[in-house]
Order: C-alpha cells, then sequence, then structure tokens
C-alpha cells in the first residue's frame, strides 16, 4: 500500500499542478477545443478509437462485476452453511437425516417463536432446454418455508411460493428468457413426476437467480435421496459465525463443516475468472495500443502547431504553461472519447447471459449492468490514458526552442 | 525491389510516428489473434478427430446423476461396440483445493483400449500396464501433470475427494504422454477404489465411454441405446465424444460473442486510427507528392507506393502482434488451462494467423486509399504552392 | 500538330498557340493568362520576368506539363501536351523535363544519391546503369563528394545543386526552373547560376527559368516580360 502511494504520488502531483495551472495561468481551454477542432478528422477518429477501448472496458468491468453481484449478494455475514467435509460445494454434500436433526436443534442457533431458524435443503442438477436449442445444467433448490424467509433478497413477483407435498416449483425471472418452457402455469418434468409453475421470483441479482426452487422433501422423493445436501443456519449475529464453524467442525459425532455464507460464495465467485483474467488481459493490452494511438495524434498536433508555440512564447508564456495546455488537450480528447464510450456501453445495459461454474457443473446467470459508476471509471480510465498519451507530446511542445518554432 | 526499399526508406520520415502506429498496431493485432485463437481452441474442443469413433453415455438428468453398472454388459452386446470404459469424475483435489486437474475413476483394463489415440503415444510397456493394473491404488498421470508436481514413479500422491467423502492415497505406476496436452492433464485410478469406498457408488458409474468399430454405427447405434433404457429408472443420454465435449464448452455461456464482439469492435478502432494516422501522414506530404509527380510519376504509381508503405507499415505491425500472441500463448496457456481445461490446448493456429495478417493489411489499405488518393486528385501546382 | 497554320520557327522545341488560362476561386473566373503566342528555339535559354501575378509562373507550369491550359495548343519536346493523357503526360515529363524549384524540394529522408536516383527508378534501368547516370550527373554538379549526405546535412546551395543534378539525371531536353535562386545567398546564387550556364552551353540543354532577381534574369540569353496575363517583350540579353 505504502508503495503504491509512493508510485502515485508524483502521478496525484502532476494531476494538481495541471489543476492548479489551469486556473493559475490560462491559456484559455478554448483555444485547445478550437485546434481540436481544426483538426476534425484525427480528432473525431482519436476520440472514436478511445470510445471503442474505453466501451471494451466498461462492458469487460460491469461482467465481471455482475458475476460478483451475483455471488456476493447471496450471503449473509450472520449465516453459516453446514456441509460434508471437503465438499466445498452443497452439489457435492451430504448430510444424512440424523445428523441434521442434531444441527436443528444446535444452542447458537437464532431462535424466534417458531423455534431456531435453519433451513435443511437438498441441491441437485437438471439438464433443461435452453432457449437457443442447446441444453445447460440447472441447480434445483429443495428448502424448508423457512428457507425463504432466510434471503431477504428474495422477492415473489408472482403467483405463490411452492407447497410441500404438491410437487410444486417457482422459477426466477431471469431463467424465463434463457430458458424455455418456464413461464408461469406450465408444468416441467423431473425426477419421473411433472411439476407445475407456481409462482416466479426475483432475487436482486443474487445467484438464486439461477435456481429453480422448490420443497425439499419433494425433491429429496423425485430424484430419490436420502440425504440432505447442507443446512444454512442463521446465528444471533455475525460474531458468534467463528464460534458455530467451531463447534460444529469439531462436534465428533456429526463429522461436518460449517462455513459462512458470505465466505462460501466468495469461494463460488471463482466461476468468473476465466472471464475476469481474459478481460484484464484484453482491457490491458487495448490500453496500451490506445495509449500510443493518443500520443501519435498528440505528436502530430505539435508538429503542426510549431509556429504557434513559437508565437505563444514569443507573448511571453512560459514552457511549463505550454505543457499544462497541450496535457489539457490529450485529456479533453481522452475525456470526449471516453464518455463517448461509456455512452455506448448502455447499449450491453440488461442484455441477459450465463455461465456455467466448473466446480459445481450448473448455469449461473446474470446480466451485464452499466451502472454509474462503472461508466465514471470508464470516464477515469480515459482521462488516465489522456495523461499517458499527452505527457511526452506536450513535453516536447513545452521544449521546442523559440527560435526553431519562429523559422516555421 | 527498388520500390520497398524506397518505402522503407521512406517510413523512417518520422519515426516516431512509425513506431507508434506499429505500436497500435502490433497491440491491436495482439488482441484479435488472442480471441480468434481462444474461439479456434474453443472450435478444436469438439471436433477432436481422435474422438470419431467414441461415444458417451451419461444419464438423462444430468452429469450429476449416475447409471447402474448393469448397463455395461448391454452396451458390450451390441454388435457395433468394440469395448466399453466407465469413467466417473472423482473431481479430487491433490494438497490445495487450488490444484485443479482432471482425476476419473476408470475402468483400468478398457482404458487403453478406448482411449487407444491418447494413450499410443505414450510408449507405455506391457510390464508397466500389468503393474498398473495389478496394483489396486495405483495411478496412472499424464507427463504434464506429473512435471508440474515434480512426480515420479513410484511416488504416493494422496488425492482428496470433494464430491465423495474418501481421500484415496495412490501410487503412480505409470507417466504416460499424450499427443494434446489436455490429454496429459489427467489421472486416473481404478474404478473398484471407488466402488469400494463410497456405498452409493458401488454398482454405480457417471459416465461409459463406447469405443465403437466405425464411425458410421454411431447414429444408429446411440438411437437404439437410448430408446432401449427410455422409461427405465436411469434413462440415458448418448451423443458422440465431439458433441459431449461441446456440451462444456457451452458451459462457458456465450463467451464466443463477446469474443467475436470484441475483436470485431477493436479491428474497427484499429482501421479509425490508421485511417486518422495516415490521412495525417499523407497530408504532411501533399508537396512531395507533387514533386513526385512532377518528376514524372503517374497518379496511380505515387498511390501505389503511398498504399504500399501503409501496408508495409501495418503488415509489420500484425507480424510483431502474431509474434506477440505466440509467447503470450506459451504463458497463458497453463493460466488458463488451470481455469478451463480446454485451454491447456490453447495454440495460435495458421488460419488465425493469416486471417490477422490479412485483417492488418486491410487495416493497410483501406486507411491510406481515401488520403492517398485526395492527396493525388490534387492539382499539381497546387502542391508545389503548399510549402 | 499545328492547327493555327503558322509554320514554327526551324528547330522550336516549345510553340505555344493563344494559350489562355484561367483559375477558379468559387464561381469567381480569375484570368491568368490571355492568348499567349510564343515560341522557343531548342538551346534557348530564356527567362521568364514580371511583376507577381503576371501570370509567369502559370505559364511556366503550362510549359513543363504540370497544369493544362483553358485553352490555345502547346508543344512541347515535339508533343502535342493537349493530346497527352494524365499518365502519358507524366511519362512525358520523366523523359523530357527537368525540374529546378526555389525550395529544392528534395526528399529529406534519401541522401543525394537517392534523391538523384529518383526518377530513374521510373525507367528500366538496372542498379548499375542507375548509380553511373547518378554519379555522372553528382559529378556535372560537382558534388560527388556529398553523395551520401542527406540533404539537412548540406548548405542550400548544395542542396539546389542535388536538384539540379535530380533535373539533368533522366538527360531531359528542357530544363524548368521557378526562382531557382530564390533561397540562396548571393555567393550560391551565382554557382547554381554558372552551372545552369554550363549545362545551357555545354550539354545543350533548352532552359526556361521563372525568376524576379535581374542577375539571375542576366545569365539567361532572352528575358521575356510578362505583363497582366500579356507578353510584353522579349528582350535578348547583350553579354
Amino acid at each position: 500500500m505504502a508503495i503504491l502511494l509512493l508510485v502515485l504520488a508524483p502521478f496525484l502531483a502532476y494531476l494538481l499542478w495541471l489543476v492548479w495551472a489551469l486556473l493559475a495561468y490560462p491559456i484559455p481551454i478554448s483555444y485547445n477545443l478550437r485546434s481540436l477542432w481544426q483538426r476534425k478528422v484525427t480528432t473525431l477518429t482519436t476520440a472514436a478509437a478511445i470510445a471503442m477501448v474505453v466501451g471494451i472496458f466498461v462492458v469487460v468491468l460491469s461482467l465481471a462485476q455482475g458475476l460478483s453481484v451475483a455471488f456476493v449478494s447471496s450471503g449473509r455475514e450472520d449465516q453459516a452453511l453446514v456441509l460434508r467435509p471437503n465438499a466445498r460445494f452443497e452439489l457435492n454434500s451430504a448430510i444424512e437425516r440424523d445428523r441434521i436433526r442434531i444441527l436443528q436443534v444446535h444452542p447458537l442457533l437464532a431462535r424466534d417463536a417458531q423455534g431456531p431458524i435453519c433451513s435443511a435443503e437438498v441441491v441437485v442438477v437438471k439438464l433443461f432446454p435452453m432457449a437457443d436449442g442447446s441444453d445447460s445444467n440447472v441447480t434445483i433448490r429443495g428448502l424448508e418455508a423457512r428457507g425463504l424467509a432466510m434471503r431477504p433478497q428474495i422477492r415473489l413477483l408472482e403467483g405463490r411460493w411452492f407447497r410441500p407435498g404438491l410437487s410444486e416449483v417457482v422459477v426466477p425471472r431471469k431463467m424465463q428468457g434463457r430458458f424455455s418452457g418456464l413461464e408461469l402455469g406450465r408444468s416441467i418434468r423431473m425426477g419421473g413426476r411433472a411439476w407445475e409453475i407456481v409462482g416466479v421470483f426475483e432475487a436482486g441479482g443474487s445467484s438464486f437467480e439461477s435456481e429453480i426452487f422448490s420443497d425439499v422433501n419433494d425433491v429429496m422423493q423425485a430424484f430419490k435421496r436420502n440425504s440432505y445436501s447442507s443446512l444454512l443456519a442463521r446465528l444471533d449475529s455475525a460474531e458468534r459465525l467463528p464460534e458455530f464453524t467451531r463447534a460444529v467442525d469439531e462436534d465428533k459425532r456429526l463429522k461436518l463443516e460449517a462455513v459462512g455464507e458470505r465466505a462460501y460464495f466468495k469461494e463460488l465467485t471463482k466461476a468468473g475468472d476465466p472471464i475476469r483474467v481474459l478481460g484484464n488481459l484484453i482491457t490491458f493490452i487495448l490500453t496500451t495500443a490506445a495509449v500510443f494511438a493518443a500520443m501519435n495524434t498528440m505528436f502530430a498536433a505539435v508538429a503542426s502547431r510549431t509556429k504557434e508555440i513559437g508565437t505563444l512564447r514569443a507573448i511571453g508564456f512560459r514552457q511549463r504553461e505550454i505543457l499544462a495546455s497541450f496535457q489539457w488537450e490529450a485529456i479533453i480528447l481522452c475525456g470526449a472519447g471516453g464518455s463517448l464510450g461509456s455512452v455506448l456501453a448502455l447499449f450491453a445495459n440488461g442484455i441477459q447471459t450465463g455461465t456455467t461454474s466448473f466446480d459445481t457443473f450448473s448455469d449461473v446467470s446474470f446480466a451485464f449492468t452499466i451502472t454509474p459508476e462503472l461508466m465514471l471509471q470508464g470516464v477515469a480510465f480515459s482521462l488516465v490514458m489522456g495523461l499517458l498519451g499527452g505527457f511526452l507530446p506536450a513535453w516536447r511542445a513545452s521544449r521546442i526552442p523559440l527560435t526553431e518554432a519562429m523559422k516555421g | 525491389m527498388k520500390w520497398i526499399a524506397f518505402v522503407l526508406k521512406s517510413m523512417r520520415r518520422s519515426k516516431l510516428r512509425t513506431l507508434l502506429i506499429l505500436g497500435t498496431m502490433t497491440f491491436g493485432v495482439l488482441v484479435v489473434a488472442l480471441l480468434l485463437s481462444l474461439l479456434t481452441t474453443l472450435d478444436s474442443v469438439a471436433n477432436n478427430p481422435n474422438s470419431t469413433n467414441r461415444i458417451v453415455v451419461r444419464h438423462k438428468s444430468g452429469l450429476t446423476q449416475v447409471l447402474p453398472r448393469s448397463y455395461e454388459a448391454y452396451l458390450k452386446q451390441q454388435p457395433e461396440v468394440e469395448t466399453v470404459c466407465g469413467l466417473q469424475w472423482f473431481g479430487g483435489f491433490y494438497q490445495d483445493p487450488g490444484n485443479f486437474f482432471a482425476n476419473f475413476a476408470s475402468d483400468e483394463e478398457t482404458l487403453f483400449q478406448v482411449f487407444r489415440e491418447e494413450f499410443g503415444a505414450s510408449g507405455i510397456t506391457e510390464e508397466q500396464l500389468k503393474e498398473y493394473i495389478r496394483d489396486g491404488s495405483g495411478c496412472i498421470v499424464g507427463k504434464a501433470l506429473a512435471d508440474k508436481f515434480g512426480w515420479k514413479v513410484g511416488d504416493t500422491v494422496p488425492l482428496t475427494g470433494t464430491i465423495f467423502p474418501i481421500s484415496p492415497r495412490l501410487t503412480i505406476r505409470v507417466i504416460f504422454r499424450s499427443p494434446k496436452p489436455s490429454d496429459e492433464n489427467v489421472l486416473h485410478f481404478h474404478t473398484k477404489l471407488l466402488e469400494e469406498g463410497v456405498p452409493r457408488m458401488k454398482g454405480r458409474v457417471g459416465t461409459y465411454f463406447v469405443r465403437t468399430k466405425s464411425p458410421d454405427d454411431i447414429p444408429r447405434l446411440i438411437e437404439r441405446v437410448d430408446r432401449n433404457f427410455a422409461n427405465s429408472a436411469s434413462e440415458t443420454l448418448s451423443e458422440t465424444e465431439n458433441s459431449f465435449n461441446l456440451s462444456f464448452v457451452k458451459m462457458l455461456g456465450n463467451i464466443s460473442v463477446l469474443l467475436q464482439g470484441i475483436s470485431l469492435v477493436v479491428l474497427v478502432a484499429l482501421i479509425f486510427v490508421a485511417f486518422s494516422t495516415m490521412a495525417m501522414a499523407i497530408r504532411e506530404r501533399t508537396t512531395e507528392i507533387s514533386v513526385f509527380r512532377a518528376l514524372g510519376f503517374t497518379a496511380q504509381r505515387v498511390m501505389g507506393l503511398v498504399i504500399l508503405e501503409g501496408l508495409v507499415l501495418t503488415g509489420a505491425g500484425g507480424a510483431l502482434g502474431l509474434g506477440l500472441t505466440w509467447l503470450l500463448a506459451a504463458v497463458l496457456r497453463p493460466v488458463m488451462g488451470s481455469i478451463f481445461p480446454f485451454f491447456q490446448d490453447f495454440n495460435v493456429q495458421t488460419g488465425t494467423m493469416l486471417l490477422c495478417m490479412g485483417g492488418a493489411l486491410a487495416v493497410g489499405l483501406l486507411s491510406t486509399f481515401m488520403p492517398a488518393y485526395e492527396a493525388v486528385r490534387k492539382p499539381i501546382t497546387e502542391g508545389l504552392k503548399t510549402l | 500538330m499545328n492547327g493555327e497554320g503558322i509554320l514554327p520557327q526551324e528547330g522550336a522545341i516549345i510553340i505555344l498557340r493563344d494559350i489562355a488560362k484561367s483559375y477558379w476561386r468559387e464561381t469567381l473566373e480569375i484570368p491568368v493568362l490571355h492568348g499567349i503566342d510564343l515560341e522557343i528555339p531548342r538551346g534557348g535559354y530564356y527567362a521568364l520576368m514580371g511583376p507577381s501575378g503576371s501570370g509567369k509562373t502559370t505559364l511556366l507550369n503550362l510549359i513543363a506539363g504540370i497544369d493544362r491550359p483553358t485553352g490555345g495548343t502547346l508543344q512541347v519536346c515535339g508533343f502535342e501536351l493537349n493530346d497527352l493523357d494524365d499518365d502519358e503526360l507524366a511519362g512525358w515529363r520523366n523523359q523530357f523535363v527537368g525540374f529546378i524549384f526555389q525550395n529544392y524540394n528534395l526528399v529529406p529522408v534519401l541522401n543525394a544519391f537517392e534523391n538523384v536516383e529518383l526518377p530513374l527508378l521510373l525507367s528500366g534501368l538496372s542498379r548499375r546503369e542507375r548509380r553511373e547516370k547518378v554519379e555522372h550527373a553528382l559529378e556535372l554538379v560537382n558534388l560527388t563528394d556529398r553523395m551520401l549526405n542527406y540533404p539537412r546535412q548540406l548548405s542550400g546551395g548544395q542542396e539546389q545543386r542535388v536538384a539540379v543534378a535530380r533535373a539533368i539525371v533522366t538527360d531531359p531536353e528542357l530544363l524548368v526552373a521557378d526562382e531557382p535562386t530564390g533561397a540562396l545567398d548571393s555567393k550560391n546564387a551565382e554557382e547554381v547560376l554558372q552551372l545552369m550556364e554550363r549545362l545551357n552551353q555545354d550539354l545543350g540543354k533548352t532552359i526556361v527559368i521563372v525568376t524576379h532577381d535581374p542577375k539571375a534574369a542576366h545569365h539567361a540569353r532572352h528575358q521575356i516580360h510578362l505583363e497582366k496575363g500579356l507578353l510584353d517583350k522579349t528582350i535578348e540579353v547583350n553579354r
């Protein structure tokens, strides 16, 4: 952190100086704007190229963020998930009924009028036909009514929740577009029986929006499972979490493992890693290319204005003012491109897509969400490109000898 | 030749600009080549020529469901079938959950027959083979995997199960070589070990890999197998191995649309940048172009020279970009491979190289044509005046 | 070829008949030359003189075939220029005309040798043949020792001499020069003028120059004065 600050310090100092220079000795910004307009074609093409790079940057960012949101917003600080040791994921886990019974009355669980707050659940995957004709694995979660209440981000949009014993399911709104035949009132076949879709829900972008919910006992019967997958447990407070995980881990009767719900989902975000790694790499390379392009344009601008610079110097402007002026011109050029790019990225907003977690072999849906924050990041990113790409040309402009400039 | 030499000299006019446009082209092509290579790698997963003789039979409900062992006998009876190997994804890890690699419990007797091509290059001796088959807790690993963890024949590898509650200690009996890197990052151990350790796997297996006598038999066989087990407790889904692999590629989601989209945007951005740079460069040379024409160079000749310069520049950028891609591929292969196994085969194919080179040259042509045309359309006398 | 029926003077290399030239600025026609008749004999050395805007550079451009008249015909080096299309005209320039410019117009990234070689690249000559011709031309302008220098390493006078070498390397019949001494000091100007005089006298090149400079005009054997787009008078220079 300290090293990072040390590296950034000259950068920030330069930035502050630039702002001060703008206010203190103004070569008016309108001069830069007119100069940019003078070379319309160059300015527009460079800005357009930067717009595309920033557009890609914002989309990649939103992708990575969409994935993180899907998982991180799924967990609560004061809840724990109990699994079989080393299972790592609910899908791999199995817990026998007798152990669930011990857990359900665990003294550390939070309680309300209906008793301890926990939900024994089962997770299976099933191949479903997608809207595009291919198949994808979908997670089916069987849970207790309590389990719904324990996930406050879940909201019913249409119909009603499933009732136990009737083979009813509720599906997430997000999946309806990507998979076929998930409309309210229709039925789906799994485990040798028909399940009626009685409700549609949303879950605030969390990973539950990639799961179909039903009653835990119905699912276990249909899929011939005699063990649960996991137990979701609410604790009195987030501070009790370490105590609970230790208690479960050390309980010789249980031979189970507890993890914080939030930590569990954080582990799952790894599903997005290939996309993230690739996205970062692409952004990095493209940025280099864009900085080169901006530099090129600015060098040309400086070269074609040698005489003007000479005149400015002759009038009495100093080298540093010339430097600041050209640096600002580069920043304006890139900033304009960056703003355009951020706006263009909005076209990707709301597009639903999905990927599969290779740990759980099941589908994760998420949406490209272009938030104002991301767009601002895109613009900031383009300003940094302007700073990097403009510095050398501006430096050269400020170093042109007066005599040389006047020769024209 | 004299023209190429001339163009090369001409490129020294503004070394900085030449370098910057070269850099822009290089990195732009790098991105496009990288993305296209990823796409072709994904394509090749589902077009493996070694797989044409094999089909995969699995549970219709999904990968996590298992099939009864009794199906094996039925499959073996089919006249089109040469041999059958049961394979169960074990999903264990070595030491750390981050050490991801493919590991299977498989039928040791038939494994080498069904995956003849994959083991063909390994030079496994009869003796080693017998040793593996004899040792119930033996395992075989690919060379790449063994190198990664520094394993030798005879070493003990403790594998921690995630899907299954067992953690077998395995002894390496064979280290095999394979033509494809992804086939070398694999560990196999005996089916029996899993069946004995996990009661619910007794008499069950996840997938059957079936080797047929001829690829022509496959459609008929698939149809018959699935029909035979329809309406049973465990319905089957049979498909070619390539189609089975394709379903894993599909798991990445519509990533290929994204990759193609980004490639296209980058290409357009490159054309923009190249166009503005070339236009600038050519505009600065209006006088020189007029001088050339006064000296007797025809309009086409001058245009040709200017365009040739653009082509040499973008072509060089393209070549550099491809060179970098090739280098980066070597670095990226293990990184991407550890996340998505098929990327272990990541490489830059000739087709991709040609396409990228073609793209780079097209950028050179498109970006110089208009400015060059404009420059020669101007009357010579006018050009000579712009001093 | 001489449609007007006027017989050309014996050995005339440039024959202009009723040459007119106008430029358009938007919709406004700006006439520059009005009906010029002129013959220049082979081996002549003519200076075109006149105040700014008299049309002397325009006339030179027309003779050199880098511009086209709006009216009239011109025959140069035996070719009716109006009959040639742009590409033929380019080939014709390469073969028959050598150019010398006020600002030398050397290519900055090429050295003296390569600059002189430039017009020869269009010929089918081999590398060795080109080398011989270039060396010969540089010898004529006395710059053999500066062959590998780049323009920025040469003085103005040397640059202009390289330009002269480039103009004569294809052995053209006609040399045209627009203010060849305009950018030079008097000593270098004198050098270049003497060189051109030698080319005229020893090699028999026909030379047409445009100049303001009385000294330069004095080197020519005839001075043609233009006034407002019309031929004013032709003076023979006595030496």
